[in-house]
Formats: structure tokens, C-alpha cells, sequence
């Protein structure tokens, strides 16, 4: 098999959801046209693809889905209001872990779109985000050392995408 | 400013306006229960999630920025939240499958498709979300996320990107492993819709 095939093969998946740029996509499809065995990949990832569009959709929530999340909301909302301020009064520029600054100085790069660059900036914060609440649940945070396990999260997790 | 109404409810919620947090969940809370289900088999466990997801919203609201996709923001705390709670049940010690499972019959019985379905269906329908639900289990956590982001949320690569903070083209690849796998473990029931 050739590289050049093998490339066009790990394309498949991104030709049937309509990925391509027209001028791959013209060449995969000239690719497909004399090479039965790339078709059949085609044909067995449409296949799939069929089978997962026939799976019934997951069970609807029981009634009063809406109220059971408004009584939550109203029993947690307020500790967790309060703890993110006190976290807040610390700069955000102190709380970035470094990694998290140079993942996003490194995307930048490559980020042209300001609409892009919004979302990545807004990721980069979601992720402090979450420790912050993980670890608000735990009521652990009480301290400024405690600060610190929050920025090192990111480290003690593992496989974290 | 603000790109999309959902944007604009955020703003306003920003500003103080709960209800404006409610309009939101009222219209994408559902939707990011069924998102939850494709990780979490327990209904009641998912809707815990979804709160989960939502309380993060709620309190985290500052943080988004509204020039970006308010679908991007949910999806990347829903899809990080899921993740975390795939993973914890890792650790967990599991308890044995319940038998009853594996002869048809389903664990929950909200799990069945909708009113419509002849029982025959529902059968399918049930054996099928339990071949779906192995085969997702069995994906590495970054392909399972973009698997579920594109086939069932129907995301387009560049969203996933930004749900993951990845590259479109590490997301293609994601996409496409996961794809392959799908079409291995599902491989059975290609052309069975021919037949019935
Ligand atoms: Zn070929």
C-alpha cells in the first residue's frame, strides 16, 4: 500500500461527512474510481454510519426535569457564587497554570480567526474553571495554599485532553 | 454583538437576568441529557450530570466571552464533564453486569424507543443502544468525544476542535479511528434494515 493511499484511506470518514476541501475531495474520489479496496473502506464506514442513524434516541427525562434542576440550583448556586469570588479576587494571569499559557500561546500561532481565538481564550479559562468547582464541591478551598492545589489540577490528572 | 440569541441570553444572564439562565436551560437542557446518556447508561445519572454541567454554567458565567459559540462553551464543559465521570467510574469497583441485561430485556425501561415502535422494534432498537454503548466504552476518551460530537450532535469538525482544543485535522483522525471501530463492532447489522 502506498503512503499516498494510506493517506486517502483516513480520509474516508471525512469524504462521507462531507469534510473535504473540494480539491481533496476530487482526488479521493479519482482515487476511489480504480481502487476497489478503498471503496469497500467507503462503503463499510457508510454502513456504519446508517446503522448509527437508525439508533432510537436516548429516554427523554422524567417530568419535572426542569423544576429538579431549579431546586439544585437554588440550594448550590449561592456557596459556589461566593467561593469563585473569593478565588476571583486573585488575577486570572496568576491562576493560568503555565502549561495552559503555553498550550495557548502555541495554538495562537495557528489561530487566525478572532472568533476562534475567543473560543481557545474562553477554553483556557473553562478549564480553571472546572478545578475550581471540583474542588468548591469538595469544600476544600480555604487557604491560599489551597489556591495551589487548584492551579496544579491540571498536573494531577491524568489523561486529560 | 452578540452572534446568536443564545450569545444574548448569556450577556443578559451576565447582567443578572436569571431568567435569561433559565430560557437557556430550558431549551438545551434536554438536549445535554441525551448528550450525557452517550456516556452515562443511567438516566438518573445523566440528568445529575446535565445539573452538573449547568450549575458550572451558572457559576462560571463570567467566563464566556460572547464573540464565542455559546454551543462551544456548553459542549466543552458538558463533553470534560462526562469525560471526568467516565473516568471516575473506571476507578470505581464495578459491580457484575446484571443478567437480566443481557437477555433483551432492558435495565431501564425508559430506555425503549418511542410510542410508535412494534415490539419488534424496541427489541432491535434496545440491542443495538447496547451494541452502540460497548463499542463507545471500548474507544480511547478523545475518540469517544469526538465520535459523539459528530455523529450524534452533528458538530462539524472545526466546532469539535474547539470543544476539544485540538486541530480540525487531529479531529479528523479522532473521528475517522473511532468510525472504523464503529463499523467493525456494528458490522452485523449492516444490511439487516435490507432484510426486514
Ligand atoms: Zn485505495
Amino acid at each position: 500500500m502506498t503512503r499516498r493511499e494510506i493517506h486517502v484511506e483516513e480520509e474516508l470518514t471525512a469524504l462521507l461527512d462531507g469534510a473535504l476541501e473540494p480539491a481533496r475531495r476530487a482526488e479521493v474520489e479519482a482515487h476511489l474510481a480504480g481502487c476497489a479496496g478503498c471503496r469497500a473502506g467507503r462503503d463499510s464506514l457508510a454502513a456504519a454510519l446508517a446503522t448509527i442513524g437508525t439508533l432510537p434516541p436516548p429516554a427523554p427525562p422524567l417530568p419535572g426535569f426542569e423544576q429538579r434542576f431549579y431546586a439544585r440550583l437554588a440550594r448550590e448556586a449561592p456557596r459556589r457564587r461566593s467561593l469563585l469570588e473569593r478565588l476571583g479576587a486573585r488575577p486570572l494571569r496568576w491562576l493560568v497554570p503555565a502549561t495552559g499559557l503555553a498550550a495557548a500561546l502555541a495554538v495562537g500561532i495557528w489561530v487566525r480567526q478572532d472568533r476562534q481565538r475567543a473560543d481557545l481564550e474562553m477554553a483556557r479559562h473553562l478549564d480553571l474553571l472546572e478545578n475550581y468547582v471540583e474542588v468548591a464541591s469538595l469544600d476544600l478551598v480555604e487557604t491560599p495554599e489551597d489556591l495551589d492545589v487548584v492551579v496544579h489540577l491540571d498536573e494531577i490528572r491524568e489523561g486529560h485532553p | 454583538m452578540a452572534p446568536d440569541p443564545d450569545a444574548a441570553l448569556m450577556v443578559a444572564f451576565q447582567g443578572g437576568d436569571e431568567a435569561a439562565f433559565r430560557a437557556l436551560f430550558e431549551k438545551h437542557g434536554r438536549a445535554t441529557m441525551a448528550f450525557c446518556q452517550r456516556f452515562v447508561k443511567d438516566a438518573a445519572r445523566a440528568e445529575e450530570l446535565t445539573q452538573d454541567v449547568f450549575l458550572k454554567l451558572h457559576t462560571g458565567a463570567d467566563r464566556y466571552q460572547p464573540s464565542a459559540r455559546f454551543t462551544t462553551f456548553l459542549y466543552r464543559i458538558a463533553t470534560n464533564h462526562c469525560l471526568n465521570e467516565v473516568r471516575r467510574g473506571e476507578y470505581r469497583a464495578r459491580p457484575e453486569i446484571d443478567p437480566d441485561s443481557e437477555d433483551g430485556s432492558p435495565l431501564d425501561p425508559d430506555a425503549l424507543a418511542g410510542p410508535a415502535a412494534t415490539p419488534e422494534e424496541e427489541a432491535r432498537g434496545n440491542a443495538l443502544s447496547r451494541d452502540v454503548e460497548a463499542m463507545l466504552s471500548r474507544l480511547p476518551e478523545s475518540q469517544r468525544a469526538a465520535f459523539v460530537l459528530a455523529r450524534f450532535e452533528g458538530l462539524p469538525y472545526e466546532e469539535i476542535a474547539l470543544v476539544l482544543g485540538t486541530t480540525v485535522p487531529s479531529v479528523k483522525s479522532l473521528v475517522h479511528r473511532a468510525t472504523v471501530s464503529a463499523a467493525r463492532a456494528l458490522e452485523s447489522w449492516s444490511g439487516e434494515g435490507a432484510e426486514a
